[in-house]
This record gives structure tokens, C-alpha cells and sequence, in this order.
């Protein structure tokens, strides 16, 4: 997309020559914008580059004072402190647990909603529609004090199903809408030659709708993943052992634990935990933004 | 709606719309309709909830204070956040427009801070705005030779507001930049480019014809900037806990304290209650005013 308006952009200039005072004025806009994007994408992302400066200064290097200046030496060893003290790898088990099982319910029920209101077609699939369009714009704090009640009488308070269960189900409704309006553009006749062939509904979902669902699922995971990852909210309400604690938790506990003690020990953790969702942004951030755009204008 | 499969059971609708309706029923649908109960009751949680109908309501709307003041507090968390998100937004887009290189660059850039979590986003502002041992902000200042503007403005309570405020609005912006950006691409060239040849001003192409075109874009993305703001946590809870005293209270922040420090799930219900009617309210407003102008 950007690299065909890139390209008609260049094509049209020469078959319209503007004037040169025009031209000048266009090349003066243009440096200008650069300039402009240029500091804000510093201000944007320079808050993150210090957090990794600063997590590999000595501490020496830390108290001296000018928190701009680049480190005097690089030292590592606040990683292993951070990785010493911590339960960092314990929390990064428990937050892939959640963000799988929570991603695993949003894509297969989403993908389930989706053919049954999409495929199959009901009596009430408007109003089964509308129900989940509810859950876009229902903040998330209406469930906290019921499910906290209702976990604590069945005992599912402090596991890992009881942040799984929230997390899916609030990222249930952009799931269905997602595969719904990809199951728009599945032809009629795909379906129609697979009943002929005598295909009943369970081998048409799994064996059509199913497999030609690729681009969504990743999609979605992408997306939702970001959002389940870094909960804090239903991380914080509901669990409270620390064999539990998901990342957002396990750092907070070492900010609370070193926060003031070992600064750039704490530097280093932080650095450590929003690293595996960096790496992957940056690896796969094509599909992510993608991901992100459609998301949200469909929504 | 008609199926495209005629000869489907009845059952097997069932087997592919009862999985995902429990799970919605259950963690969404169920909570509106237990926090409205809820909000009926006087309940600590361990001795019998005694129904008291309407009385959270009147001690919400007549007699709370705190309540009223993170309201107001809310609001302008919100103004802040929308002016961040969206007026950063449209610029950011405008601009990227214009560039020719480096635009996929910018992109994942500016949407760096979306990909960190509310924890490590609060340590790093806690860390901007620190005091003692100067922070980046105070630090900064000092080299602009405002040394006397420099304070520890997380305890301050007249910054303490736009202090907490500040981060949510540039955690999002690099995502409502995206959704505009690709709104504004599917604006016609030729169009922009006739008007200028007829002597319009970069003011009057945007007013006339770039906002108009991605209008239908600007009011969902309005939407959901404005119902994310409504509804934001994570970030004040960190960072002061709404304090100091009630300086950075959001209704969020004093829901989440009456429900489980004070363990009072009655009136804590009725406040919640109150954030998903403001949400629905905000979203109408939203919708409202922004066709309104339309039709001028």
C-alpha cells in the first residue's frame, strides 16, 4: 500500500513539472516534516533507550549524577543480580501459561461464534451479535468485584485459569468480529460443493473454514498476546501466591522489594521483562502493525 | 440470517455458539448484572449483605466528596490522554504523509512504548519525574536554565494530575497514529493536489477535504481513545495510588480501593456501575457531536 502511493507519488511529478519557486517550497515543507517526526520519534523512544542505558551503568556510574550521559563503562552484572534476586524466570513461565491458554480460547471459541453466526446463521444471530458488541466498550472493572466473589466461592481464586478466563473473555468480542467479516468473503460455493460431497458442519469448519482462517489467527495473536502479556489488572486482583505472579507482577514485587536499594539491579529487570515482547515486535512488527490497523478501524 | 449450509442441525449451532457464549456470559454478561445487584446491597463480604435499594446511589451522587472530585479528576485524565493521543496522532500521520523515506521506520518506532507493559511504564516515569536523584525531566529543565521549575512532581498536587496522565497518552499515540495514517492514505491525491493548484492553503486542503474524508475513521478512533481513557488504571495506581490525598484519584483507582481495601463490594459495584454508564454516555456525546458538525 505505502509502496504504491510512493511510487504514483514519483510517477506523477515529472509529467507535471511545477514551478521551480513551488518545487523549492515543497522541498522546504518536506525537510521541515522530517525534522519535526525526527524529534518526536527521539522524544518517543529515547525514555526507552535510557531504561537500557541505564541498565547496564555501575552503580557507581548511576549516583554520580547526570542521568543523559552515556554510561562510562558497560557492566552486565546488574543482570545477574536482577536475575539472582528475582523470580524472573518463574514469572516468565507463568505469564507464557496464561497468554497461551488465553489465546488458545479467544481464537478457537472466536472462530466457533464466528461460523455459527457467520456460516451456520441462526433465528437470534442479530441479537447474539449485539450481545458481544456490548463487551467492546464495557470496561473491565465491572467484572473485578463479581469475579472475585464468584472465584472465592468455587475456589478458582489465585490460579492461573482465573486471569486466563477474563483476559479471553474480554478479547472475546474483536475475535468474532474479526473472523466474522473474514468469513464474509469465504465464496458461497466453496460450501455449497462441500455439502454436495456430503460435508456436514463439524468437517467444514474444521477442514474449510478452519485452515483458510491462517491470516486471522496470527492476527489476532499477535495483538491480543501484547495485551494479555502485560495485564496487570486481573494479575493483581486475582492471584496472590508468588509461584503465580505473571511478569507485570513480578516486577512490580522487585520494584517494591529493590526498587530503592539496588537501582540498577532494578533497571536491568525491567529491561529483562519487556524484552521478549520487544524482540518480537521488532521481528514481526510488519504483521503487528497490520494487525493493530485492522483491529482497531474494523472495530 | 440464512445459512449457507441448508442442511445443518439445530445441534450442531449449539455445539459452535454455547462455548463462546459461556465464556462471555460468564466473565462479562453475568458481572454487569451481579455488580448491578450488588450495588443494592451493603456488603463486606463476610457477614450477611443487607439490601439497602437506592442509598450507595445517594451517598455516591450526595454525600461522597472523594467521589465527586475523582470525577472531575477523570475528566480531565481524559482530556489530557485524548489531547496526547489524538492531536499527536494527526500530526505524527500529517507528517509521515509527507516523508517519502523511512515511513515503515517511523511506524514501528512511534509504537515502540504500546508494546511495554503499565508496570515498566510507571518505574520509567517514576524515574523521569524523580526529584532525588534528579531525574530526566528536572535534569532537562535545569539545562533549559529553569532550574527553579524543577520539584518532585508526582508529590506536588497541582502537577500530580497531568504527571499520571502524561504516560497513558504516550503509551497509545503511536497506535491511533497507525489507524489515522492509514485513513489518510486512502485520501485521493488528485483531489489535494487540484486544490492546490488552485491556490488553497495547507489549512484549507486539511478542513476541506483531508478531515472530511477520514471523518468516519476519526470518530472511532475518538471512541476508542475516549472509552480507554474512561477506563484507565493500571498507569495512577502505580505511581501514586491516587495520592497525594485525593490529588490523582481516578474512579478507577477509588473503585478499585472501596472494593479491596475497604471491602466494601456494595458501594464499589454502584461506582463501577457508574464507569460503564460514563462510558456509554461518552461514546453517545462522542457520536453526537461529532455527526452534528458533519451536517453543518
Amino acid at each position: 500500500m505505502t509502496a504504491l502511493i510512493a511510487t504514483a507519488e514519483e510517477s506523477s511529478t515529472p509529467r507535471r513539472p511545477a514551478p521551480a519557486h513551488r518545487r523549492r517550497r515543497l522541498n522546504v515543507h518536506r525537510t521541515l516534516a522530517s525534522v519535526i517526526i525526527a524529534l518526536i520519534v527521539v522524544v518517543q523512544v529515547y525514555p526507552l533507550a535510557w531504561l537500557f542505558l541505564t541498565s547496564v551503568r555501575t552503580e557507581r556510574d548511576f549516583a554520580a549524577g547526570n542521568p543523559f550521559a552515556l554510561p562510562s563503562e558497560v557492566t552486565f552484572e546488574n543482570y545477574a543480580r536482577a536475575f539472582e534476586t528475582g523470580n524472573l524466570w518463574l514469572n516468565i513461565l507463568n505469564s507464557l501459561i496464561v497468554t497461551l491458554g488465553a489465546n488458545a480460547l479467544i481464537v478457537l471459541l472466536g472462530m466457533m461464534a464466528a461460523f455459527a453466526l457467520q456460516v451456520l446463521g441462526f433465528r437470534f444471530s442479530g441479537f447474539v451479535r449485539g450481545l458481544f458488541l456490548v463487551g467492546i466498550i464495557v470496561p473491565v472493572q465491572i467484572a473485578l468485584v463479581p469475579l472475585f466473589i464468584d472465584y472465592s466461592s468455587i475456589g478458582l481464586l489465585d490460579t492461573h485459569l482465573s486471569m486466563v478466563i477474563p483476559l479471553a473473555a474480554f478479547a472475546l468480542p474483536m475475535s468474532i468480529y474479526l473472523f466474522s467479516s473474514f468469513y464474509e468473503y469465504i465464496p458461497r460455493e466453496t460450501y455449497e460443493a462441500a455439502s454436495i460431497d456430503g460435508a456436514g458442519p463439524y468437517r467444514i469448519f474444521g477442514q474449510i473454514t478452519f485452515p483458510l482462517s491462517t491470516n486471522t489467527i496470527v492476527t489476532i495473536v499477535l495483538v491480543n498476546s501484547i495485551f494479555i502479556w502485560n495485564d496487570f489488572i486481573f494479575a493483581n486482583t486475582f492471584v496472590l501466591s508468588d509461584g503465580l505472579k505473571t511478569i507485570p507482577l513480578g516486577l512490580q514485587n522487585y520494584i517494591g522489594a529493590m526498587g530503592n536499594i539496588d537501582w540498577t539491579a532494578t533497571f536491568a529487570a525491567v529491561c529483562i521483562t519487556i524484552t521478549p515482547l520487544l524482540l518480537v515486535f521488532l521481528v514481526l512488527n510488519k504483521a503487528m502493525i497490520y494487525g493493530l490497523e485492522s483491529g482497531a478501524t474494523k472495530g | 440470517m440464512s445459512s449457507l449450509l441448508p442442511n445443518r442441525s439445530k445441534t450442531s449451532v449449539l455445539v459452535f455458539l454455547v462455548p463462546p457464549l459461556l465464556l462471555y456470559g460468564v466473565a462479562v454478561l453475568l458481572p454487569i448484572f451481579q455488580s448491578l445487584f450488588l450495588s443494592f446491597f451493603r456488603w463486606d463480604g463476610i457477614t450477611d449483605p443487607i439490601f439497602i435499594g437506592l442509598e450507595n446511589y445517594v451517598r455516591m451522587f450526595v454525600r461522597d466528596d472523594v467521589f465527586w472530585i475523582s470525577f472531575f479528576n477523570t475528566l480531565s485524565y481524559l482530556v489530557i490522554c485524548l489531547v496526547l493521543q489524538l492531536g499527536g496522532a494527526l500530526i505524527v500521520a500529517s507528517l509521515l504523509i509527507s516523508l517519502r523515506r523511512a515511513r515503515e521506520l517511523v511506524k514501528t518506532l512511534y509504537l515502540l512504548p504500546a508494546v511495554i507493559s503499565t508496570v515498566a511504564i510507571a518505574f520509567l516515569f517514576q524515574r523521569i519525574y524523580s526529584l532525588d536523584p534528579v531525574g530526566l525531566l528536572n535534569q532537562f529543565l535545569q539545562w533549559m536554565g529553569l532550574g527553579q521549575l524543577q520539584q518532585a512532581w508526582l508529590s506536588n498536587v497541582d502537577t500530580v494530575l497531568a504527571a499520571v496522565s502524561i504516560p497513558e497518552g504516550w503509551r497509545f499515540t503511536g497506535l491511533y497514529m497507525l489507524i489515522i495514517y492509514a485513513a489518510l492514505l486512502a485520501v485521493p491525491q488528485e483531489l489535494e493536489e487540484a486544490a492546490r493548484l488552485d491556490g488553497a492553503t495547507w489549512w484549507q486542503v486539511f478542513t476541506k477535504i483531508r478531515f472530511p474524508y477520514i471523518r468516519p475513521v476519526w470518530i472511532s478512533t475518538t471512541i476508542i481513545a475516549a472509552t480507554y481513557a474512561l477506563r484507565g488504571f493500571d498507569i495512577p495506581y502505580l505511581l501514586t495510588n491516587g495520592g497525594p490525598g485525593q490529588a490523582s484519584e481516578l474512579l478507577t483507582t477509588y473503585m478499585y480501593k472501596t472494593a479491596f481495601t475497604h471491602t466494601d463490594y456494595g458501594y464499589a459495584s454502584a461506582i463501577s456501575m457508574f464507569i460503564v454508564v460514563e462510558c456509554l454516555i461518552a461514546v453517545g456525546l462522542i457520536v453526537l457531536l461529532l455527526r452534528r458538525k458533519a451536517d453543518a
